[in-house]
C-alpha cells in the first residue's frame, strides 16, 4: 500500500466539506453554483446529477484520498435502487470507513 | 477526466488497472449503447469485477454520448467504428482485445470484428446484433419512434411510473441527442454486413439475451452461423439485462473471459499509455 502524499482527514465533518467543494466542481458543468449540498442531498434527485458525473467524482475521489476510496467498487455492490437513491451522507460514511480500515491496517 | 482526441472528436476515457504482478494484463474494451447509455454503465457494474479478475479495462464515451464530444452530425455505425479502431490506435494497442458491447456497442463490436479482424480477440455481446439489411429499417423505426415520443411530456409521465423517474430523466437526455444532432437520420443511412462478412468472424462470440426481448429469437441463428458462438438466453427479462441483472452478467462474463482471454497465449504486447 503506497503511502499518501498529503495527510488524510478521517473525520466525517471534513471528509463532507471536500466532498462538497468536488460536487460543487461537477454541478459548474451545468451552470448551476446556488445549489444547497448535504448529507441529505440525493446525488440523482436532488443534485439532478448523472452517473457520468459520478464517474467524475470517483476519479476526483482517488486522486485526493488514494486507491483504498474505489468508488466504483462500492457503486458496484449496490443494486439499482440503492444507486439511484444514493446520498451525500452515504458517500462520507463510505470514505470514512475505507479510510478508517486503511489506517487500523496500517498501525497493525 | 481523460479527454482524447479520436477522430477529431474529444473522447472521454476511463482505464481501471488489475492489481497484480506487473505483467501485461489481457484488456477488456467496453463499448455501451446508445440514446441512454454512458460509459457509466460499465464503470459502476462490471468494470470493478474485471479489474479485480485481472484484467485491464478500458471504458469510453461513443461520440455524442457521456462526456464525450457532440458533433451535429456523423452518427453512422461506421463512424463508431472508425472512432473504436482509431481509439485503440491513438493507445498504441497492439495486443488483440476483448470487446464486451451492450445493445448498439455490440453492433459497434462486431462491426470492428468484421472490419478487422486483427484487433480482436473476443468479443461478448449482451443484447445486440450485428449489422444486417434488416437492421437498417428497424433502427429507423426505433429511433424516429423515441424521437416523437421522448418529447411528450405524457410519454416520459408513462416511463416515470411504468420504470422509474431516473429512467424517464434518461429519456430526456436520449430526447436532447435526437433532436440536436441527425443521429436518428444517421444510423439508418449506415453501412451494414452482409451474412457472408458476419459468417467470416474467427474470434470466439458470447451472447447474452433477455427472453422478453425481440433479440433472443436471433441466439439459434447466430449459434448457427458462427461455429465459434455461443449464447445464453435469460429468463424473464427485457432489453436492459447489464442493469437489471447485473451480478448475472458480471458472472456469465467472467466465467466465459476465464476461458477465452486468461487461458490465451500472450500475444506481442505493449501497454496502453493515454496521455492526461
Amino acid at each position: 500500500m503506497p503511502e499518501l502524499a498529503i495527510p488524510v482527514a478521517v473525520d466525517a465533518d471534513e471528509v463532507l466539506a471536500e466532498v462538497t467543494v468536488m460536487i460543487r466542481t461537477l454541478l459548474e458543468h451545468y451552470g448551476l453554483d446556488d445549489v444547497a449540498i448535504g448529507r441529505w442531498c440525493r446525488f440523482h434527485d436532488d443534485l439532478d446529477l448523472e452517473s457520468i458525473d459520478l464517474v467524475k467524482l470517483a476519479t476526483a475521489l482517488r486522486d485526493r484520498y488514494g486507491e483504498p476510496v474505489n468508488l466504483a467498487a462500492f457503486l458496484a455492490g449496490l443494486d439499482l435502487d440503492a444507486l439511484i437513491g444514493l446520498t451525500v451522507g452515504h458517500l462520507v460514511d463510505y470514505i470514512v470507513a475505507a479510510l478508517r480500515a486503511t489506517g487500523t491496517e496500517r498501525r497493525r | 477526466m481523460t479527454l482524447l482526441t479520436v477522430c477529431g472528436l474529444d473522447v472521454h476515457v476511463q482505464r481501471l488497472l488489475p492489481r497484480g504482478d506487473g505483467r501485461e494484463a489481457p484488456l477488456v474494451v467496453c463499448v455501451h449503447g446508445i440514446l441512454t447509455d454512458s460509459l457509466a454503465s460499465y464503470y459502476f457494474t462490471l468494470g470493478p469485477a474485471l479489474a479485480a479478475a485481472g484484467y485491464e479495462v478500458l471504458m469510453y464515451d461513443l461520440r455524442g454520448h457521456g462526456r464525450s464530444h457532440r458533433p451535429a452530425g456523423g452518427y453512422q455505425l461506421e463512424r463508431f467504428v472508425g472512432d473504436l479502431r482509431h481509439l485503440l490506435d491513438r493507445l498504441n494497442v497492439r495486443r488483440p482485445v476483448h470487446l464486451i458491447g451492450n445493445s448498439f456497442g455490440g453492433t459497434v463490436a462486431f462491426g470492428l470484428a468484421a472490419a478487422n479482424p486483427e484487433l480482436v480477440a473476443s468479443l461478448a455481446f449482451i443484447e445486440s446484433e450485428p449489422a444486417l439489411a434488416p437492421w437498417q429499417p428497424k433502427m429507423a423505426a426505433n429511433l424516429a419512434r423515441a424521437k416523437r415520443e421522448l418529447v411528450r411530456e405524457e410519454s416520459l409521465a408513462w416511463i416515470a411510473t411504468e420504470y422509474n423517474p431516473h429512467t424517464a430523466r434518461l429519456a430526456k437526455g436520449a430526447a436532447k441527442l435526437l433532436h440536436s444532432t441527425t443521429i436518428a437520420e444517421d444510423i439508418p443511412a449506415s453501412q451494414v454486413l452482409t451474412e457472408e462478412e458476419v459468417a467470416a468472424i474467427q474470434a470466439p462470440v458470447f451472447g447474452i439475451y433477455g427472453d422478453r426481448s425481440d433479440l433472443a429469437a436471433q441466439a439459434p441463428w447466430l449459434e448457427k452461423l458462427l461455429p465459434r458462438c455461443r449464447t445464453v438466453v435469460i429468463p424473464d427479462q427485457e432489453h436492459s439485462v447489464l442493469i437489471e441483472r447485473t451480478p448475472l452478467t458480471r458472472a456469465l462474463l467472467l466465467e466465459w473471459l476465464g476461458e477465452h482471454a486468461l487461458s490465451a497465449p500472450a500475444g506481442p504486447v505493449r501497454p496502453i499509455r493515454p496521455s492526461r
